[in-house]
Parts: structure tokens; sequence; C-alpha cells
């Protein structure tokens, strides 16, 4: 594993400008008798290459709201501004790098030729295509696992491949919807560092993180957009200055502890309301 | 766990004993047969090896009629397969039209063969257009059914990940749905297969001039001393339809190798 290199030229969080802006987002499934709320009134807003977690219980919505901003499913009411476009005209122009709680890597394709999908789709010539997978197959470091199917990858290695995939064809941003909930906790702490370094390679990329992980939203994380659930609304969105890089030692870090223990005073204090 | 190599020497042998077990039966039924005073049990019941006898004395008439129900089953087969493949796709494009289709494929296979066989000779007029039809018909109900559950089998995230490439109908057709439809394609082909053959023989059965089913009846209505045929080309109908499904389960292996019941090689 390569070391963090490349810094992030981070000014204060607070200075840099919105690439995401959510005013009022509200969310309804169904109708009639069997309309549900999902999401009422959220308002945040998302710096220009910065990491900004979605954190709440199940049921708050925030799987929906990373759909919502990807473009993937239609606001009910409220706006969502992506770099002053709609999230759909954004995913059409490809801006989105996804990763799912599962990796859904297609079986029938090789690491490899999983990576080259989404540049298969868009139709990127044959040479850049090589050079971009077998680079960002380097990045999440499966260089030896180019020609193996994901069925004989672990889980870890797997969501590394799905990672891979999402920054292949260079989106601005990556949308990562708990994307280590289904791995055990060792790994899943490995690959919260890992995803720090593979980030730091690709500076201005902006990350929106979905996670339920306190820990795993102070680590990672340069805002947190706190939710309760039923319906979700915003809590609280608080910002994150533990310097950079971050690396275990962080989890150490007075600010961290303090930042996770304010969290969770939130979110319990709602939930014995 | 047990090695697979001693799994698969056991299955050999099971099988071998299987085999020879039905042979002395058969020799036992036979002879006992033979024993009475039925003058023609020799023909209800041949000897086994006398069966394979006959198949090398008629061995040009055998194989003739052999090769017409293969080669029109194998054809209608292939129609059947394509027919079912497109009316599957089209069936998923949108709920209404499966749930407006799918009452008259439940209906279509509500129709007893032995009805159908008689209206489409009237309708064509010829036996090697019947047999094709007849053999694309069994095909395309069970790869419709399959395929239609098929396309349906890849998981919401993996349409959402498709979207955010912003790929269309079509490509999320040929990229997606259609090789994570593979593994029930195969299961339908598999099915259809052999079924395919039965149904070309059954329109030799009832009326037609050649093929299995043909020899079968001719044998039949030529007397006692022709039966050992009867059981010659059944035979020859099951080798071949036993063949088909093997065939169908090779190419499995070789195009849709990816499935968890076809691994090799664990994980980490």
């Amino acid at each position: 594993m390569k070391e963090a290199t490349v810094q992030h030229d981070h000014g204060a969080i607070a200075t840099r400008s919105a690439t995401v802006v959510a005013t009022g987002v509200g969310k309804v499934f169904g109708s009639g008798a069997n309309k549900v709320q999902a999401l009422d009134d959220v308002s945040f807003e998302v710096p220009q290459g910065s990491f900004v977690s979605i954190l709440g219980p199940s049921g708050c919505g925030k799987s929906t709201l990373l759909r919502l901003i990807a473009g993937l499913q239609p606001i009910s009411s409220g706006e969502i501004q992506v770099n002053d476009h709609t999230p759909d005209e954004m995913r059409k122009a490809r801006e989105f790098g996804i990763v799912f709680q599962q990796p859904i890597l297609f079986d029938w394709r090789t690491v490899e030729q999983n990576v080259a999908l989404p540049l298969q789709l868009i139709g990127t010539p044959k040479e850049e295509r090589k050079r971009r997978v077998s680079e960002n197959i380097e990045l999440v470091g499966l260089s030896d696992f180019r020609k193996h199917r994901p069925w004989q990858l672990s889980g870890g290695m797997q969501q590394r491949v799905a990672i891979a995939r999402a920054l292949a064809f260079g989106p601005r941003f990556l949308m990562m919807d708990e994307p280590f909930g289904a791995l055990d906790m060792m790994t899943r702490e490995r690959m919260q560092t890992e995803l720090l370094r593979i980030w730091a390679s690709r500076p201005g990329t902006t990350i929106v993180f979905i996670t339920h992980s306190i820990s795993e939203a102070v680590l990672l994380s340069d805002r947190i957009v706190v939710m309760s659930a039923r319906p979700g609304r915003v809590m609280r969105v608080i910002d994150v200055d533990i310097e950079r890089p971050r690396t275990d030692e962080a989890r150490k870090d007075e600010r961290f502890l303090e930042i996770e223990a304010e969290i969770r005073d939130l979110i319990f204090s709602q939930e014995h309301a | 766990m047990t090695e697979p190599g001693y799994n698969r020497t056991r299955e050999a042998l099971i099988t071998a004993a299987i085999v020879v077990g039905v042979l002395a039966l058969w020799y036992l039924a036979a002879g006992i047969l033979a024993a009475g005073d039925d003058p023609l049990a020799n023909s209800k019941l041949p000897y086994p090896h006398v069966i394979v006898e006959r198949f090398f004395d008629d061995f040009s008439e055998v194989t003739s009629a052999a090769w017409t129900s293969l080669s029109t089953a194998l054809i209608g087969f292939a129609i059947g397969t394509a027919v079912g493949i497109v009316l599957s796709v089209i069936m998923v494009q949108a709920a209404w039209i499966e749930s407006a289709v799918m009452p008259y494929l439940l209906a279509a296979q509500m129709v007893p063969m032995i009805a159908l066989v008689p209206i489409s000779q009237t309708v064509f007029k010829n036996d090697t257009a019947t047999r094709l039809f007849i053999a694309a018909f069994i095909t395309f109900f069970s790869v419709t059914v399959a395929v239609v559950r098929g396309l349906k089998a890849a998981p919401p995230p993996a349409r959402e990940l498709m979207r955010s490439y912003n790929a269309g109908r079509l490509r999320t057709l040929r990229y997606l749905d259609l090789p994570a439809a593979m593994p029930m394609l195969f299961s339908g082909l598999r099915v259809a297969a052999p079924l395919s053959l039965v149904g070309s023989v059954l329109v030799d059965l009832m009326g037609g001039s050649q093929g299995l089913g043909y020899l079968m009846l001719a044998a039949q209505t030529f007397g006692p001393a022709q039966a050992t045929l009867v059981w010659v080309a059944m035979f020859v109908l099951l080798a071949l339809g036993f063949l088909l499904a093997q065939a169908v389960v090779m190419a499995e292996k070789v195009l849709a190798p990816w499935q968890p019941a076809m691994r090799q090689g664990g994980g980490h």
C-alpha cells in the first residue's frame, strides 16, 4: 500500500463554495393511505471537493436522500442543485460514481471487465479504457486479481472493485451508500483508511457518504449531516475540524472523541424524548 | 469435505450398478415371459441383445428416421428459443404488457399436443413444417416463462448502477439483463430440448410418414415380427433426448460458467 502523499488543498470548510445545495427537500412514497413521508424539509450544503457524511438511524431516509442527489429518484418537494444543475442533468452527464452496500459486481465479468463496464458504456476508446482500468485497479490495490471473478474475492476486495469501477470514468462525485456496512469490523476499519488514501489521490472529488456508524462518519468526513427518523429530518450539521491526512491514530484524537460524543448525545436525546 | 474425484467415481459406480440392475431385471422378465406359453413373447419383450442386433440390421432405416426427428426437433428448438427470448424481452418492457400476454401464454400451454398436431397438419399440409411448429411451440413456452423470470433477476441496485452510467434500455438489456437471465434461459432449455424431440415424434405418430415415430407405428402395423423395431426406435429416441439435454448442459458450461453451481476455484 502506498502512503497518502497528495495533500488536500482544503481551506476551512466554511469558506469553500458549495457544490451540492439541498433546500427544503421532501420525498413522499406512495399515495393516499399508504403515503409515507420519507424525507421532510431537508437542507444542507456539500462544499466542493469535501467529504460529507449523512448519518442517521435506519429509516431516516438517508439512502433515499443519496438517490435524490444522484438523480436516481425524483424529488417530491424542495430543490437539489448540483453545480447549478438538476441531479438528473448531472446523472446524464455521468458525474456520479456510485458504490452501494452490496458490491453489485457482474459475475459474468472479471474484475478488470467490471471496472471497464462504465467506460465501455460511455464509449471510451480502447487504449484509454485499458489505461484507466489498470490505473484504478492499482489504486485500490488489486492488480494481482485483475483476471479473477468477483466471487473469488473476499467481501472487502469486492468492495474495492466497486470503488475502482465508480472512479474509473472520472466522475466528480463519489456517492457511497453504506459501502462498508456489510463488512466485518476489522475489514471495515481498514477500508475506511483505504478510502481516505484513495480519495487523497483523486483531489477535487466530492464524496457523499451514507452511514449509520458515528465513528466512521467522524473519521472520514469534513461535514456530517445528522438525521432523525420518520420522517427523515436534519437534526444538526456538524463540521469536523480534525486535521488531514487522518489515519487510524485520529480515532484516539481528543477532538474525534468530542465530536463522537456530541453526535451520540444528539441521537440518543432524541430517541428517548 | 469429500474430494470431488472420490464423489465422481462413486457416482459412476452407482450409475453402472443401476444399468446392470435394470438389464438383469429385463433379462429376467423376458425369460419368464418366454418360458410361458405365449408364442409372441419374444416380440412383446425381446431380450436386450436382440434389440441391439436389430438396430444394426436396420441401421440405415433407423438412422434416417432418427435424422428426420433430430433435425426437425433441433430447428424447431432453435426457432422456439429465438421466439421465446424475443417475446420475453418484449414482455418485461412494461408490467401491462406482461399481464396482458401471460394469460395467453398459460392458455397456450394448456392446449393438448394431441389436439394441436392434427390442427397444424391441416394448416401446414406438410409434415416437416408441422414437426418444426410443434417442436418450436413446446420450446417456446418453457423458454419464455424462464427468461421472463431471468430478465427480472438483476437486483434493483444493479439497475440504478446502469442508470448512473446513463445507459438506456437497450444497453441495460445487453450488459445487465440478458447476461443475468442466462442461468434461467438454460434451465428453460434443459426442459425444452428433449420435449422438442418428443414433439417432432408426435407428428410422426399422428400421420407423418417419416421419423422415429413413423418407424414405431409402421413396425407395429407390420405384425409381431417387427415389434423389436419399436423397441429400437424407442431407445434411439431416448438416447437422442439424453444427448440433447447433455448438449444443453455442455453449452451452459461454456456460455454461463460463472453461476454458483458451475464455479471452479474457491474464494479467499
